[in-house]
């Protein structure tokens, strides 16, 4: 092929000839790109920029013809008219596409705009290629030299794109896609790939005038997601209002459910995600905020009616708007305290004999319900479970049953603990017994009085303890080691070193034994239990007490041997926890000999009819040196039990007391060869509990000194108020403590002299 | 079937209608012919031939003969402005024999380099030039490309003036 005839390609260097002929190519390449174009044309079009961009030069510069031809000074590129050209023919082309625009309204206009857009932008995709010369050199020059509004060729077509067309077809447009969503939202089938390509189009238009490489959200959030955002909300508003004239607050949760997550799903279906967020708030607005009122007065008909669902889906409807689920929170709170009391209420109505079991019962049916109901229906949110928390500590700590005296739910909370662990008939799984005691930590966690349930604990392990009648030592370490994880290493302090006493005495008596053995005297059958002074809740007897010679002779031998063995020891006998078991081999008409399981005071009583069988109520009491108090019930079970008659023969007293005689009877009957006679008095208990609560008092008196001296060592110096609100924060992990008693603590440890007063309300640090 | 691709033939028409068949990977060195399949498509290129009208048969020729050897470097990126390879004049010693050509095919490569957008050759070319310069009086610059001085005495005094900081002293 000649190159003189090469697609009639125009004289290099005159620009209207070169842009007749680039026109032509261009127009083809604008409206009738399907057609193709084919290779001769488009390395035309090519050639003819090149060599227009190239050529010009020559005209203005020097001309060299010598070696290289064209030679130039500077680096001066052309192109400058080439370009205005370029601009020119697009402005009027979408000027005539305006134009053309009128005449379609709605889905036609949408169908036009993204085929014209189509068209336009691969066009410009083609054009961009075919005037790449331009773009490497004058674009590129212009663009480095930092003028303005000088673009690539692409970029080019879509600033032309956006200032001609756009401009004066936006609203229209927008107008149609509003129409179609909401067609859509009405329930009809649309097409919605169109409204896809408008949006990408409006992206598209995001040129960012600074820098023509980047692309920035602004066009499309202006003239898309505004008018978006702004239909959507109305049309949330009218149709909602009208719907809850209409329907029940839970068909309006379940109306408003869906359409969220239809919202969500056409932001994943044709939107772009940045309207993801600012969608979702509009209609949280609509949806929801402007109901929040009426949903909310509907929470309490749904707890009361026990619906979970409903509750679900209101909380997951409530919990999409700001502050939208705390009035939830607040009813919720109120609604689990009422609950709660209202069980206590209903066990408490006596509660002298109210049982710990059933108390304990009922508060976690209360707390198991609910927590469930925040588990299934409020996600297990903290915050629910914080008013929940708080509804339990509420109802667990002041009810009914504790009118009585506030140590009440502690107290029956041990007990029940101790009616779990002390060995019974009624045997229990131990995985049974595990998960009770998991729930019984539940109470405790909410109990304020901590101290006191300590006390009372520690009480009845001692009991289980010296009694040798805990279920099992696992269970024992387990509970431990769960208060000790609620409260801390000092809480169960005492507990545990009651465990290892019981331990190490074990060790003790085995290494008695043998040394019986050993030495070859022949003692009694005897277990020793050394507690420590400090750890165990116990106080020596009440009484003075002689006991029994064999006895007595076998403790020595045991003092002796563990003086020897920790030297400087003070052993203190506390003889009202000693039993043992006696022989009644006198009895007549039994095929075998009874065995009673006494207290050592019994013991002490019965041995002495060994002697005799008659003892009146002065021999023995000088014998035994018990007093009346420890003597009289001692007596008494004997005398119940027909161990003892009382002889009444001689005129003597007809009850327990001085001047009564006691005879043995030796035709004691019972139907089991062991008899247990070695049983406390309800009086006993009684007293117990309040020598329980009376301890209590005081020390919580020490607790509170040792916690004033232990902030003022580390602080030395402080204000009283200071002083006081430090203490309750330190102290509030094991009771709820009262300012004035503080003030109290203070003021004693002020005469103390631990404390002195100084100037301005001060309290300092006495070392 | 990017193999299938790159060994798929494409010819080129030169200025005096002489064709050349190469594979597509090497006539795809330049932009041009890159952005040209791309935009018409394969079915463009196997019938016809693709003219360039702007490059005669031997430069043409020349030209191929680098892609054909460079048919494998990576593909020339849009922005490598910064590249350390622009900075120095250094040249691989293929592409420095193959610049031993005379004075007028190395500008006729350049020119056609440059129309054809492979960036790369362009360098190469106007490196060569640039070596052909260094250390060199503007009187034996000017022996060199043949150029007539049009500057007047005056002229040549104030340039040389301004540029008097940049002198080897």
């Amino acid at each position: 092929m000649p190159a003189a005839g090469f697609m009639g390609m125009p004289m290099k260097d005159d620009i209207d000839t070169t842009w007749t002929y680039l026109h032509d190519g261009i127009t083809m390449i604008m409206t009738n790109l399907q057609q193709g174009i084919d290779l001769k044309a488009y390395m035309g079009i090519y050639t003819a920029v090149h060599n227009f961009c190239i050529s010009q030069k020559a005209s203005t510069f020097t001309l060299q013809t010598q070696g290289m031809g064209t030679g130039q000074r500077g680096a001066h590129l052309l192109g400058e008219d080439l370009y205005r050209k370029l601009t020119d023919y697009l402005s009027n082309h979408l000027q005539g596409l305006v134009i053309e625009s009128a005449g379609h309204t709605d889905e036609a206009l949408l169908s036009f705009y993204i085929r014209e857009w189509q068209r336009y932008t691969d066009a410009a995709k083609y054009i961009h290629h075919l005037f790449q010369y331009l773009n490497r050199h004058w674009v590129r020059r212009e663009i480095e030299e930092g003028k303005k509004h000088i673009y690539d060729v692409y970029t080019l077509h879509l600033v032309q794109w956006r200032d001609v067309l756009f401009t004066k077809v936006w609203e229209k447009v927008m107008a149609a896609v509003l129409k179609l969503v909401e067609k859509q939202r009405n329930g009809e089938t649309i097409e919605h790939n169109q409204i896809k390509q408008v949006v990408d189009s409006f992206v598209s238009l995001g040129l960012d005038d600074g820098d023509a490489s980047k692309t920035t959200l602004d066009v499309y959030r202006y003239h898309f997601e505004r008018p978006f955002l702004d239909a959507t909300k109305l049309f949330y508003q009218n149709e909602s209002k009208q719907f809850v004239a209409e329907n029940s607050v839970v068909e309006y949760m379940k109306k408003a459910e869906t359409r969220l997550s239809e919202e969500e799903e056409r932001v994943k279906l044709y939107l772009h995600p940045d309207i993801a967020f600012s969608l979702k708030k509009t209609c949280n607005t609509a949806l929801i905020a402007d109901h929040s009122t009426v949903l909310r007065d509907e929470f309490q008909v749904l707890l009361d009616n026990d619906r979970e669902e409903d509750m679900a889906r209101m909380y997951s409807l409530l919990s999409r708007i700001p502050e939208g689920l705390d009035p939830l929170r607040t009813k919720f709170e109120t609604h689990v305290r009422n609950a709660g009391l209202a069980a206590v209420a209903k066990v408490a109505s006596d509660a002298d004999k109210l049982e710990p079991k059933v108390y304990v019962d009922a508060l976690l049916e209360i707390h198991t319900q609910y927590q469930g109901l925040v588990k299934r229906a409020f996600r297990d949110e903290p915050e629910f479970t914080r008013s929940l928390d708080n509804a339990c500590r509420e109802f667990v700590n002041r009810n009914d049953v504790c009118k009585s005296g506030s140590n009440k739910s502690p107290e029956l909370l041990a007990k029940y603990t101790d009616v779990l662990l002390r060995k019974s008939s009624t045997g229990v799984e131990d995985t049974e017994l595990e998960n009770t005691l998991v729930q019984i930590m539940t109470v405790f966690k909410y109990i304020e009085d901590k101290d006191v349930f300590q006390k009372f604990y520690s009480r009845m392990l001692a009991r289980r303890l010296v009694h040798s009648n805990s279920s099992s030592d696992d269970a024992e370490t387990s509970m431990i080691s769960k208060l000790k994880e609620a409260c801390g290493f000092e809480y169960t302090n005492k507990l545990q070193r009651m465990f290892q006493d019981m331990q190490i005495s074990k060790d003790l008596n085995s290494g008695f034994r043998e040394h019986v053995q050993a030495v070859g005297s022949k003692g009694l059958d005897s277990t020793y239990s050394i507690l420590g002074t400090g750890f165990w809740p116990l106080t020596p007897p009440g009484t003075n007490f002689n006991p029994p010679g064999e006895v007595a002779a076998d403790c020595e031998r045991f003092s002796r041997f563990y003086k020897n063995k920790h030297d400087g020891r003070k052993l203190t006998w506390l003889w009202q926890l000693c039993k043992g078991e006696v022989k009644a081999n006198y009895v007549k008409n039994a095929k075998m000999p009874y065995t009673f399981q006494v207290s050592i005071y019994q013991m002490a009583i019965l041995l002495l009819f060994n002697e005799k069988d008659k003892n009146t109520y002065e021999e023995l009491s000088s014998t035994t040196q018990l007093n009346n108090e420890a003597l009289d019930p001692s007596l008494g079970i004997l005398l119940k039990a027909k161990v003892l008659n009382l002889d009444t023969s001689g005129g003597s007293a007809s009850k327990v007391g001085p001047g009564a005689v006691f005879a043995l009877n030796y035709d004691f009957k019972s139907k089991k060869y062991r008899v247990n006679l070695n049983v406390g008095m309800k009086a006993e208990t009684k007293q117990e509990e309040a020598e329980t609560n009376k301890t209590i008092e005081e020390d919580r008196k020490l607790l509170l000194q040792s916690a004033i001296v232990r902030i003022m060592k580390a602080r030395k110096r402080m204000k009283h108020q200071q002083l006081v609100s430090e203490t309750i924060n330190q102290i509030r992990a094991r009771f709820v403590p009262k300012v004035s008693d503080i003030k109290k603590c203070i003021e004693i440890l002020l005469d103390k002299e631990y404390l002195e007063r100084l100037e301005d309300d001060d309290i300092g640090y006495l070392a | 079937m990017s193999a299938d691709k790159s060994t798929q033939k494409v010819t080129l028409t030169s200025n005096e209608g002489t064709n050349v068949e190469v594979d597509r990977a090497v006539a795809e060195r330049s932009m041009l012919i890159k952005n040209l399949i791309d935009d018409l498509g394969d079915e463009a290129i196997i019938g016809g031939a693709i003219p360039i009208p702007n490059v005669n048969d031997p430069v043409l020729r020349k030209v191929i003969e680098w892609c054909e050897h460079h048919r494998n470097d990576a593909a020339q990126t849009a922005d490598d402005e910064n590249d350390n390879r622009k900075k120095t004049t250094d040249i691989d010693e293929w592409d420095q024999k193959f610049m031993q050509v005379d004075q007028e095919m190395l500008f006729e490569i350049i020119l056609a380099a440059n129309y054809l957008d492979i960036k790369a050759l362009l360098d190469v070319g106007c490196k060569t030039v640039a070596n052909m310069i260094k250390g060199k009086s503007p009187e034996e610059i000017r022996k060199t490309f043949n150029i007539t001085n049009d500057f007047t005495r005056e002229e040549e005094e104030q340039i040389r003036r301004e540029n008097e900081w940049a002198e080897d002293r």
